[in-house]
This record gives structure tokens, C-alpha cells and sequence, in this order.
């Protein structure tokens, strides 16, 4: 069903511009501390605004990715891409993956992890692609197999989505160690599931069963346990270490900022205290600088946005377009949640950054032209999908007998 | 199967019945922002103030900021030159982790050759390491070279010494500094408060290197008070000299140790203050035998023996009863409260009636007691008045038993009280030869100083003044001073002419110079053994004090030497050979022109 074009959401529009406005205004602070850390600590030699500039182009290329998935580019002719999209990423991945077995220079390593291809000035991460071209082409992929009626079945859903989504996340957490788009590939993945309509019980197991692997691969890696390890001994109260260090500056500086938050430009932890100050650690950041009251409006703007998903989802009535969007959602979820409870000592660092705020090319440029495709979606709702539905669901105990009947197939 | 049935049923059918699922997804946005904001909530508002608190602790630096220590400076002749001067000398660090192998190598093999002090390859085998120091003791010229290249990731870390250039020159005098920068003995700790300023404190935020940040509002500066440069009067060649030739006295006498001191009579102002054998403040904690930090000029009380006869005869010339021809009958001793006092010098020429000038020549002890007795107006025996005269003059007057506010540390030793206890009359008898109290080289010089000053007492000083600009500008008040007249013109000229005569036989001998003013008095002093004295005279203390000057001129120059070993026999005599070699070295070396 083709509905006609309307106006698009523009609480999304401009939550989406606010939050890259205030992570542009909060690098321009402190990204002339993180130079100087830099500098002194590493020998390095970054010009004081090197940061922001970064920034800045990255906010320049994201705009016009968003603009491009919200203007030009029709969903419906993306998503005619959809397997191209998604073996071309994890080609890029593996190769990757190889180049930086053969210690190429092209691979870009940080910390032991390659995650990047370096040419010249320029650096792309290819896992951050992954995650887009999967939610395009799981919406494709679930939405066929949903009207060939063979969901839940092994041979013909199961399996082929076993081998995309087991070679994916094989690629992003072990050959690039990078735990965080893993975490946010899962979200995407379960997410996108939820609403496509596996079974209950089916869900619940492979739920179960992810949560034994993830224990699994936690308790094997000596790297993981010891961030599980420094999360329990943060939260317990334990004596400070080396591996405590980051969960505790990051709850340092948010604590520090109080109500009120110490003002633009006053943040002492982001002078070389708090590690990943511009990236992973700026919603800690945020919270020194802004306090209570600016996280708060932050995390509001975040549920506005994921809110404002869910209905525009609830409302597109073409079910591959509708299961897009949640994956979308499943994605900024995913990394709102995991990197703020890291930040606040909820859940184990697990390396994620936080959308369109912390600093970083690819990640918010792949984002950016996802949430351009929700906001392109969103002048294809129909006001009559919603209508229609509020009166066949008809009150708590119609919705109940739709589900008890679903349930029982 | 309901899924095909859906399908074919209604094209809206999936919206509807994915519409739980949704709201599902709706609950976890609320439950995990809801989680989320209480969390926030409880960092922020409840634990806010720990959290203040311990960011106060992390991100504050408390910085002492180091007042610079006084350097010392000594005279040559009339040019201040520098005794103990401070050095700052750098310590390069490295971090192997971020430091490349090869620009340390390069800088430490271009520049810092003789300051490596580490195995380059061992610090980068070791794992985990990220602190090295891998040179020391750089000079500052060396490391603005080294700056010039611009290294990257290479610290240098600035480290204070104190320095001795003239290594054991003055040793005792001087003290040294402890490894906490405070003073050890001599200046160094007797000025210690001078010498090393105020501290100054920062209070500042701080990023992870400790680099101070301009972010926060208490931040405190309390900038330092440097400590002040000081100018001693100590003349450091006629020191260096006068310590060489005690050592040369050393060697070739009984004697293992040697103390000198030569001051000027009529200021105060000490020019030399040896105490040998030395030691190298440069490197004290080699040193084995504590006992050679000891001062032995200002910091050891002990009797001086006969040298103290020169302060009975003053007072009693002072006071109008004795003259210099005044004579008494000397029968070689004297019996006081049941003791016998023998002389020294028993020879037969000597029995019967003598003048105080033959007593004091031959350093009679019949002669001092004579003297405490005509202080009581009794020439017949010592009484009470004699005794709280000789007090009067010995303690009040010439200021012995008590601290002279010399700016170094100081003994203050012991005059006995002329009214308590048993036997005061013998002790008394004693303490006119300079036995039986206890009183240090400073004190004994000074009041000396002004028997032969014209009979004015001057506090001794060390200290010339502070160094500013290149110019001595004189410290007020470090020690409170005195310059008293205790004794007639007449007196002191008396007393003169009898020192002179002292050294008869020396001017005789061609020791002491045609055209000059030289006069003097032994010392030999018995040592308690035991809790008596020790009649063998196996252990004695030899001293000598005299002055020097132009003939027919106020002496300007008073030479106090003191000479002991541990069980060794030194009497005055050997004390004041070393006495000759130092006053004729002064004339030579002060070119002290003679009267034609």
C-alpha cells in the first residue's frame, strides 16, 4: 500500500541537528585538551583544533549523508541493494581482517585492534558500514521470508540467517575484537526479530542461548573478564586499579558536575584524567560539564528520538520499510544504553560510542544516513494504518485475543 | 499456521500484529532511560559532594615551591668569593614505552655520554617499565643543547645539589646539608632559617601531568622568600693556610687534633676557624668518625688552664690592687682548704719574692692565686670578696661560661658559683689558672681580645653580611651584640707588655720578627680521668693564645690554638709552636708592614 507523501517527522529532524550541534560545541572544548594529553603524554603533535576540525568535517559528511538518505535517495531503491550492501561490508571487513594479519598499512591498528582502513588522511571503519547494510538487509531478508510464511523454520530462516549473522558478528568481535558493534549488531539483530514475528518460545531460546555464548566468550577471554572484573569492583567499592580506572573517572566526572555541571570549557577530566574524553567517554564529559539538568535533556532528546521511531515504525504500513525502522531504533538504542550504563557504571565498558555526540567519522556518518532513511520513511506514514488499528485492536482485551492467537500458531 | 493466514487476510494485518511487540520495545526505552536517570540522580545529586571531594583529591596539586638556599661566601682578602654554592643539575627520564630507542640513544651518545647511567637495552627488555632515568647530574648548558633538538617524549627533571667547591676547606665551620635539604652542623645549621628561605605553596587544578590548569577558583600562589646569600669574615686563603699548617702540626707533634681560631681584637670579626683534622662536605656520609662535624672552636667547652692567669691578672690589675711589679713570696705551692697547688715550673731561682711579671712568664700558679687574694684584700688567704670578684669579672665582665651570640652553634660551658658548695676557695685557686670550669676557644678569644684590646669587650661575629647585587650589605640582628669596656686603657697596656714579655725568649730566638708586636700565653691543661684530675699528666691539652701586630700599634690580629690527642702528652709549649708558624704566616700573608 502506497500512501501519499506528507511532511516529515520533525522532532527526529531536529533532534538529530541538536545532537550533532552540541557534540561539535562540546569538541570544540575539550578537544584542545585531548591534543595536549596527546601531546605530552604520547610525544604527539596535534594542533589544538585539530579535533574540532575533525569534528567538523564529520558533521559536514553526515549531513550530507543524512540529507542524501533523506532527500535523494529512495528507500525503495536502497533496499534494491540490500544483499550487495551487505556482502560488500563484510568483504570489507574480512579484507580488513587480512590486511591486518599481514600487518598492512593500510589497516589501521589502536590498542592491539584493527578496526580501521587508513588511506592517507583519511580512515574508514568498515564494521561501522556492517551495521547499517545489515539492518537494510534484514529488513529485506525478514520481510520476504515472512511472506513466503517460512519463519521460524530451520532450513529455509534459520539457518541462512544464522550464517549472515554468525559470519558478521565472527568478523566484528574476534577478527576485529571490537565487543561494542557486536553488542550493537545483537540489538539490531534481536530487535529486527522481535517484530518480524519469530515464535515466542523460538525468541526466548535463542535469546537464552546468546546470553550463554556472550557469558562464554566473556569468561574465555582473559581481556573481557578483566573489564567485567573492573565493572564488579567499581560498583562493589573495591580498591582503585588499572583496569577500574576508566569506569571510575567516567563516574568522577559526571558526580563532579552535580545540578548544574561546571560550565563549558571547566572540565578537568577531560584534561587527560578521563580516557576516550572526545569518543566513548563523552557523555561523562557531558555530565561534568553540563550536570543533571544537561544529561538529563540529553537523554530526553535520545527517548524522543527512539519514541518518535517506534511510532513512525508503528505507522508505515510496508512491513519491510516498517521493520527498517526498528532496526534503526534497535541501533541507536543499543549504543545510547550500553554507552551511557558503561559511563555510569551500569554494565562493563565495552567500548561504544555514543551517537552523533562523540567524536569519530564513520560511525556518525553510517548513523546519519540511517536516520535519513527513517525521516524519508516518515513522510510515508498513514494516518489510517493508525486509525484502522486503534479500532480492530478496539481496547486491552482485543489486543489480547490477537496475541493469544498468535501465540498459540 | 496464522502467519499465511495473516498475509492473506489483510495487508495491515503485520502493523497490527507486530503492535505488541513494539510497545515492548517502547518499555525497554522507558525502563532503560528510567534506570538510567535514577542513576544519574544518585552520582549527581546524592554522591555529588564525595565526588567533588575526590576530584578535589585527584585533580589538586600541592606544590611546594622551593625557596633557593642561601649560598656562602667567603673573603679573599676584600672580594667575596663563593664557599658553598648551589647547583642545578637535571636528570634526564624516559618512558620506553613512548620513548623511541633510538632518539635516546642518539642524544645520550651525542651529549650525555659521561651522565648515563643506565644499560639502554636492559630498560627497554624490561616489560612494563615506564619511568627511567638514564642520565644524572647533566649540567644545565648540556640539556639546552639537547632542548635545541626538540626530542619528543623525553623528560628532564631539575634536581638541586649543594656544592662545596673548596671540598673540606672549613669542614666543621660549615656543615653540610641532609639528604631533606636541611642543615648539618656549622652555618648550615646554625643559620639554617636564614639560609633557606621560605617555601612557597601552589595550590592548583592540575591536569593528569601535573601541568597546572587555569580552570578553578582556589588556586593559591604564595610565591617563596629565597634564603640570603651570606658573607662570612672568614678569609678563605689565610683559613686554607692556617688549617695546612695545623695539619703539618699534627704530624710531626703527639697531637691528633688541632683547633684554630684567628680574630680580629678589635671588631670581634673571626678571619679563621679550623678544626682539623677536616672532612669533605661534598661527600659527608662517607665520613667515619661523627666527631669531626664537631666545631672545636665554639661547640667544646674545656679548661684552657694557665691561658685563663691572663683574666685573674687583668681583673686584679683592673681593680687597683696588683700592678705588674707588684710581688709576693712564692714557695713553689699552695695549701687551699687542705689541697696542695703546686707550680708547674719548680726551679730554685724561683723560690722566694717574685714580681707578677716573673709569675706570669713562668706561668706560676702561686702567682694567680695571689692575685684572687688580693681581690679579697687579704694577701693572706682567698676570701669571699675575691671570689665573687674573680666571678664578677670572669662571668659578667669577660662573659666566659656563657654563649657569646657567635652565629654558629655554641657551647655555653660553666663558671662554678663563688658561694656554693664545699671547697669554693680551692676552686677558686683553680679557676685562676683555668682549671675547674669549662669554657669554649670562642669565649676564651673574645674576652682575650679585649685584655689586650684596650679593655673593651666585642661580640664575635662570623658573618660579614648578606651578598645582594654583588654587595655586602650588613644583617642586622641575627644574634644580639656587645661591645662593652670592661678593663682601663691602662690595664689591657699592662697586661700587653707582660704577654710581650711572655715571648722574650721567641723574639730572642728570631721566631718572632724585629718590627713586630707579638706577645702570648700557654696553656696546659690536666684532663679528668676518672672523676679526678690526672696527676701523671699522661693526657693533657696544650693551648696557646697571643696577639700580633705592628710594633708600637694596637694589635690587630689575636691567634688561639689548642692541640690534644687522645692519651697523648700535648702541653702549651707544643701548642705554641703551631702559634709561631701561624703568626708569622698571618704577617706574610696580611703583608702586615713592620715599624722601621
Amino acid at each position: 500500500m502506497k500512501n501519499r507523501k506528507h511532511k516529515s517527522d520533525l522532532v527526529i529532524l531536529f533532534a538529530t541537528l541538536g545532537l550533532m550541534a552540541l557534540g561539535l560545541i562540546v569538541i570544540y572544548a575539550i578537544g584542545p585538551m585531548r591534543a595536549n594529553v596527546l601531546n605530552n603524554t604520547y610525544g604527539a603533535d596535534y594542533d589544538s583544533n585539530y579535533f574540532f576540525f575533525g569534528q567538523l568535517r564529520a558533521v559536514a559528511l553526515s549531513l550530507l549523508a543524512f540529507f542524501a538518505a533523506f532527500k535523494w535517495i529512495p528507500y525503495k531503491y536502497v533496499k534494491k541493494y540490500a544483499k550487495f550492501l551487505l556482502i560488500l561490508s563484510l568483504f570489507l571487513c574480512g579484507l580488513l581482517w587480512v590486511l591486518s594479519m599481514l600487518n598492512s598499512s593500510l589497516a589501521k591498528c589502536e590498542l592491539g585492534e584493527c578496526r580501521w582502513f587508513q588511506f592517507g588522511p583519511i580512515s574508514f571503519q568498515p564494521a561501522e558500514f556492517l551495521k547499517l547494510a545489515m539492518v537494510i538487509y534484514l529488513a529485506d531478508f525478514l520481510t520476504r521470508k515472512r511472506e513466503e510464511g517460512s519463519i521460524g523454520k530451520l532450513r529455509e530462516f534459520w539457518l541462512p540467517l544464522s550464517i549472515v549473522c554468525g559470519l558478521s558478528l565472527f568478523l566484528v568481535v574476534i577478527a576485529e575484537g571490537d565487543l561494542g558493534t557486536g553488542v550493537a549488531l545483537i540489538s539490531i539483530i534481536f530487535g529486527m526479530l522481535l517484530i518480524a514475528g519469530v515464535p515466542a518460545r523460538q525468541y526466548l531460546i535463542l535469546l537464552a542461548l546468546i546470553l550463554v555464548v556472550a557469558v562464554g566468550a566473556v569468561a574465555t577471554s582473559s581481556h573481557r573478564m578483566e573489564r567485567v572484573n573492573a565493572w564488579l569492583d567499581t560498583i562493589s567499592g573495591s580498591e582503585s586499579s588499572d583496569s577500574t580506572y576508566h569506569i571510575e573517572n567516567a563516574i568522577l566526572a559526571i558526580g563532579t558536575g552535580g545540578f548544574f555541571g561546571v560550565g563549558i570549557g571547566n572540565s578537568v577530566q577531560a584534561t587527560g584524567y578521563l580516557p576516550e574524553s572526545i569518543n566513548d567517554s563523552i557523555f561523562a564529559i557531558l555530565g561534568e560539564t553540563f550536570g543533571f539538568i544537561g544529561l538529563f535533556l540529553v537523554i530526553i532528546v535520545f527517548a524522543v528520538i527512539l519514541l518518535r521511531m517506534l511510532k513512525v515504525a508503528s505507522s508505515t504500513p510496508a512491513f519491510d520499510e516498517h521493520l527498517f525502522i526498528v532496526g534503526v531504533f534497535a541501533w541507536v538504542f543499543a549504543q545510547v544504553v550500553v554507552n551511557i550504563m558503561a559511563m555510569t557504571g551500569l554494565v562493563p565498558v565495552t567500548g561504544i560510542t555514543l551517537p552523533l555526540l562523540s567524536y569519530g567519522g564513520t560511525s556518525m556518518v553510517f548513523l546519519a544516513y540511517a536516520l535519513g532513511l527513517v525521516l524519508q520513511l516518515s513522510c510515508y506514514t498513514s494516518r489510517e494504518v493508525i486509525t484502522n488499528e486503534d479500532i480492530s485492536s478496539g481496547g486491552r482485551l482485543g489486543r489480547t485475543y490477537h496475541s493469544s492467537r498468535r501465540r498459540s500458531s | 499456521m496464522a502467519m499465511p493466514r495473516n498475509n492473506i487476510n489483510s495487508p495491515v494485518e503485520p502493523v497490527i500484529s507486530t503492535k505488541r511487540r513494539l510497545n515492548i520495545l517502547k518499555f525497554l526505552v522507558f525502563a532503560a532511560l528510567a534506570i538510567i536517570t535514577l542513576r544519574l540522580l544518585f552520582i549527581q545529586i546524592i554522591e555529588h559532594d564525595f565526588w567533588i571531594a575526590r576530584a578535589d583529591k585527584e585533580h589538586t596539586i600541592l606544590e611546594t615551591i622551593t625557596a633557593r638556599r642561601g649560598e656562602i661566601y667567603m673573603m679573599d682578602h676584600n672580594e667575596p668569593v663563593a664557599a658553598v654554592l648551589n647547583q642545578t643539575t637535571y636528570q634526564i627520564v624516559i618512558d620506553p614505552t613512548v620513548t623511541k630507542k633510538e632518539d635516546i640513544q642518539h642524544i645520550l651518545e651525542t651529549y650525555a655520554k659521561d651522565y648515563t647511567v643506565t644499560n639502554l637495552d636492559e630498560v627497554y627488555s624490561t616489560e612494563g617499565l615506564r619511568y627511567s632515568i638514564v642520565a644524572k647530574n647533566v649540567p644545565r648548558t648540556i640539556i639546552e643543547e639537547i632542548a635545541k633538538e626538540n626530542p619528543s617524549a623525553i623528560w628532564f627533571k631539575k634536581t638541586n645539589q649543594r656544592v662545596y667547591p673548596e671540598g673540606d676547606l672549613g669542614s666543621a665551620m660549615l656543615g653540610f646539608i641532609n639528604t631533606d635539604g636541611v642543615g648539618q652542623y656549622g652555618i648550615e645549621s646554625s643559620l639554617n632559617d636564614i639560609l633557606s628561605g621560605k617555601d612557597g605553596l601552589l595550590k592548583t587544578t592540575a591536569d593528569v601531568n601535573s601541568v597546572a590548569l587555569s580552570i578553578g577558583n582556589d588556586n593559591v600562589k604564595i610565591p617563596a622568600e629565597d634564603g640570603k646569600d651570606l658573607v662570612l669574615s672568614i678569609d678563605r686563603g689565610l683559613e686554607r693556610g692556617t688549617e695546612e699548617i695545623a695539619a703539618k702540626h699534627i704530624e710531626k707533634t703527639p697531637a691528633t687534633n688541632a683547633a684554630a681560631l684567628i680574630m680580629n681584637p678589635n671588631t670581634g670579626e673571626v678571619l679563621t676557624m679550623a678544626s682539623v683534622p677536616n672532612y669533605d662536605p661534598n661527600h659527608y656520609s662517607e665520613v667515619k668518625d661523627a666527631s669531626v662535624f664537631i666545631n672545636q672552636v665554639t661547640e667544646v667547652p674545656y679548661e684552657p688552664a694557665s691561658v685563663c692567669k691572663s683574666f685573674a691578672f687583668s681583673a686584679a690589675i683592673n681593680e687597683g690592687v696588683m700592678t705588674a711589679d707588684t710581688t709576693y713570696f712564692n714557695q713553689g705551692y699552695e695549701i687551699v682548704d687542705g689541697w696542695e697547688i703546686k707550680n708547674a715550673e719548680q726551679r730554685a731561682s724561683l723560690y722566694g719574692t717574685i714580681d707578677m711579671r716573673t709569675a706570669l712568664y713562668w706561668s706560676l700558679n702561686t702567682g694567680s692565686i695571689y692575685a684572687l687574694k688580693l681581690l679579697g684584700g687579704n694577701p693572706a688567704a682567698i676570701n669571699q670578696t675575691g671570689r665573687e670578684k674573680l666571678y664578677d669579672y670572669y662571668y659578667n665582665k669577660f662573659r666566659l661560661g656563657q654563649a657569646t651570640e657567635i652565629e654558629l652553634n655554641e657551647a655555653e660551658g660553666f663558671i662554678p658559683d663563688p658561694n656554693e658548695g664545699w671547697g669554693r676557695d680551692s676552686a677558686y685557686a683553680n679557676i685562676t689558672f683555668g682549671q675547674n670550669l669549662g669554657i669554649t676557644m670562642i669565649q676564651t678569644a673574645t674576652a682575650y681580645s679585649a685584655v689586650i684590646n684596650g679593655g673593651t669587650y666585642h661580640s664575635p661575629t662570623i658573618i660579614k653580611g648578606e651578598l645582594v647585587n654583588d654587595e655586602i650589605v650588613p644583617l642586622e640582628n641575627i644574634t644580639k651584640k656587645v661591645n662593652e669596656k670592661i678593663l682601663s686603657d691602662e690595664t689591657s697596656a699592662t697586661m700587653r707588655d707582660m704577654f710581650v714579655n711572655n715571648r722574650s725568649y721567641k723574639k730572642q730566638g728570631k721566631i718572632d720578627r724585629d718590627g713586630y708586636q707579638i706577645g702570648g700565653k700557654s696553656g696546659t691543661a690536666q684532663v679528668i680521668k676518672n672523676g679526678a684530675y690526672d696527676d701523671t699528666m699522661s693526657e693533657t691539652v696544650g693551648t696557646y693564645i697571643g696577639f700580633v701586630g705592628a710594633e708600637g700599634e694596637l694589635p690587630k690580629y689575636v691567634i688561639m690554638v689548642k692541640m690534644w690527642g687522645e692519651g697523648q702528652y700535648v702541653d702549651g709549649q707544643i701548642a705554641s709552636y703551631l702559634f709561631d708558624d701561624l703568626s708569622n704566616y698571618l704577617i706574610d700573608y696580611l703583608k702586615i708592614k713592620p715599624k722601621v
